[in-house]
């Protein structure tokens, strides 16, 4: 599920990212084909710059969707998280650290 | 000051007291009580709004400049501040291990400079708006209510001041030997990084509001376009100081959440390191957008830019903390307590507000919501959704600390409920009210405008429910503090081992000793 997840998320990142330069890119080929095309590039910059929010605002998504996971699965009353997690075995589980235990 | 309610002390002798448990007591106290001071005014002003064209509540403008001015004057420095003052003299002590704030006595003189400064802003009770723009405060508002506010507001200032410098000398200088600093708890990270921000950034305010008391006794002319000034210097002053103030009321929450959610997931903090580096970078950069709040001025091409940059750049930062969160939580066994439910409900607020930070910083569109509600409404969301969360949740983390008692789990799940479903009703609504075009601190509106009339009630009876919710915490601070179960000291939500470590910490009146 976590590798699913973050599969997921950095094959919408790179969409993301990548489409606009495409756009971009074919834009400003159409420009050098017909010398008579304008293209506004101040309104290109911001069409990039709106896409980037709809990036902002997929990466929320996500990040929410992740959220409501978590709560769901790892809240202590689900079924599948009844065994206590390896660090309650310690005086104060709080204290370890990820990159002590070889995370 | 642990169970204080079963071993009383004369209140003289904590309100004397320069022992920063105390001293934070008195800052939390003080807090909570402006908390429900500037709520009441709130609630008049969404009450009023439900009705429009009938002056429900406040019958003219003037008064209900008055009313949203000191509405939020109280809630940034009465509340805000006071409350992570409070929370942080009582626990950086601890968790820098030194038996007191650096400066005990000059701590002391910090908090009781807020209620004078409290009481010029209430006295006063001035219509500037808490922004007090020139030309308008230095031409028209009328005294000695605008004169108490700039002595309010210095007051304030100085005690800002005087307290961050008390919380740097702590953690840089009194910090134990054994103790590194980059094992320093993130709270106490937290509260180095709004300090050294206070300092840089509050002086520029302090001249500004000095060069407004003359500007307004005809002394200068600094901000008064009739003797050649520029009110647009102002606002540069004002907001050098204040956009970085935004991040020093955000990131003490955000350390406080980094307190509750490994103690209730059960795991370690997945990264120390990522979350030191996103409060130095919050730090930084939170000096780099200033100019955003002022791209209708008239600003050029290029420095908008800059600007628009600067604050896309706070993203990454902010980003960080929350994965922190979310890594932190996967793979645990987390108990939904209260400090638990406030706090996963003010990381979901503080990206939803976030989200609507990056649509601000865009030019473009900044130049539709400027001004309107749209504006009312993501800022509330931050101080509300995220710092409003991250301080009920921390309060009710410490309750067994300070009273002894348990709260009530039901009730404070009914104060979640209400409070996060009042949030996401109120302001959420706010925002499509700004893209309808209703302008912010309006006195009325017209009822023709149906979908104005129709949001503005969404948005009250929101602001009710969270009104409501509040209703539901004061009583039960005050209930459970007095009546409630005697807390398990060690480990009040019985989340096995020993987590509650302020209990271990030296108390100066007997009970507990540690460290």
């Amino acid at each position: 599920m976590k590798t699913l997840i973050i599969a997921i998320s950095i094959i919408t990142l790179v969409a993301i990212a990548i489409i606009p330069q495409i756009h971009f890119a074919s834009a400003q080929l159409a420009q050098t084909q017909s010398a008579k095309q304008y293209i506004n590039l101040r309104a290109e910059v911001w069409n990039e710059f709106f896409r980037m929010t709809t990036a902002a605002f997929t990466v929320g998504a996500i990040v929410s969707g992740t959220m409501i996971w978590l709560v769901w699965r790892f809240r202590e009353s689900n079924p599948k998280n009844k065994a206590p997690t390896k660090w309650e075995h310690l005086e104060d589980p709080t204290a370890g650290s990820y990159e002590e235990e070889g995370h | 000051m642990v169970l204080e309610l079963q071993k009383p002390r004369p209140v003289w002798q904590i309100m004397f007291s320069t022992h920063h448990t105390d001293v934070g007591y008195l800052y939390l106290v003080f807090g909570i009580v402006f908390l429900f001071m500037g709520g009441v005014l709130a609630m008049i002003i969404r009450t009023h709004l439900f009705f429009p064209g009938q002056g429900v509540l406040v019958s003219d403008s003037a008064t209900f400049n008055r009313i949203f001015t000191v509405h939020g004057l109280t809630m940034l420095f009465l509340f805000a501040l006071p409350v992570a003052n409070g929370i942080g003299n009582i626990l950086v002590p601890i968790m820098v291990r030194y038996k007191d704030m650096a400066y005990p006595k000059l701590n002391a003189i910090a908090f009781w400079m807020n209620p004078v400064g409290a009481a010029l802003l209430w006295l006063g009770f001035a219509d500037t708006s808490w922004v007090s723009y020139a030309p308008y405060s230095v031409i028209r508002a009328p005294g000695p209510a605008a004169d108490m506010f700039i002595f309010g507001m210095k007051i304030l200032g100085i005690s800002s001041i005087l307290s961050s410098i008390n919380f740097v000398v702590t953690i840089m200088k009194c910090k134990h030997p054994d103790l590194s600093l980059r094992r320093v708890p993130l709270f106490a990270w937290s509260m180095l990084t709004v300090s050294l921000m206070t300092i840089i950034a509050m002086p520029t305010y302090a001249a500004a509001l000095i060069m407004m008391l003359t500007d307004r006794l005809g002394l200068s002319g600094f901000f008064n376009p009739f003797a050649g000034g520029d009110p647009i210097a102002y606002l540069h002053l004002f907001w050098f100081t204040f956009h970085p103030e935004v991040y020093i009321f955000l990131l003490p929450a955000i350390g406080m959440m980094y307190e509750i959610i490994p103690r209730f997931s059960r795991k370690p903090l997945y990264s120390q390191a990522s979350g030191v580096f996103a409060f130095v970078m919050l730090g930084i950069i939170g000096f780099a957008s200033w100019g955003h709040h002022m791209y209708s001025t008239g600003m050029d091409f290029t420095t908008k830019v800059v600007f628009m940059i600067g604050t896309l750049a706070a993203v990454p930062a902010s980003g960080m903390h929350v994965f922190n969160f979310l890594a932190t939580m996967w793979g645990g066994r987390i108990r939904f307590a209260a400090p638990m439910k406030f706090a996963v409900g003010g990381i979901a607020l503080f990206f939803s507000a976030g989200a609507g930070g990056v649509l601000n910083s865009a030019m473009p569109l900044d130049f539709i919501s400027h001004g309107t509600y749209w504006v009312v409404g993501h800022m509330h969301l931050f101080l509300i959704g995220t710092i409003g969360f991250g301080f009920v949740a921390m309060i009710y983390y410490m309750f067994p600390y300070i009273t002894g008692r348990m709260y009530n789990e039901k009730w404070a799940s009914a104060h979640f409920v209400l409070m996060f479903w009042g949030t996401v009703q109120t302001f959420f609504t706010q925002h499509l009210l700004g893209l309808e075009g209703m302008p912010r601190r309006v006195y009325d509106y017209p009822t023709e405008f149906t979908s104005w009339t129709q949001l503005n009630q969404i948005s009250t009876i929101g602001a009710w429910m969270i009104g409501a919710s509040f209703a539901i915490f004061l009583a039960s601070l005050i209930y459970y503090s007095a009546k409630g179960k005697y807390a398990n000291m060690d480990d009040p939500w019985g989340l096995g081992g020993k987590y509650y470590y302020p209990v271990a910490a030296k108390n100066p009146h007997g009970g507990h000793s540690g460290y």
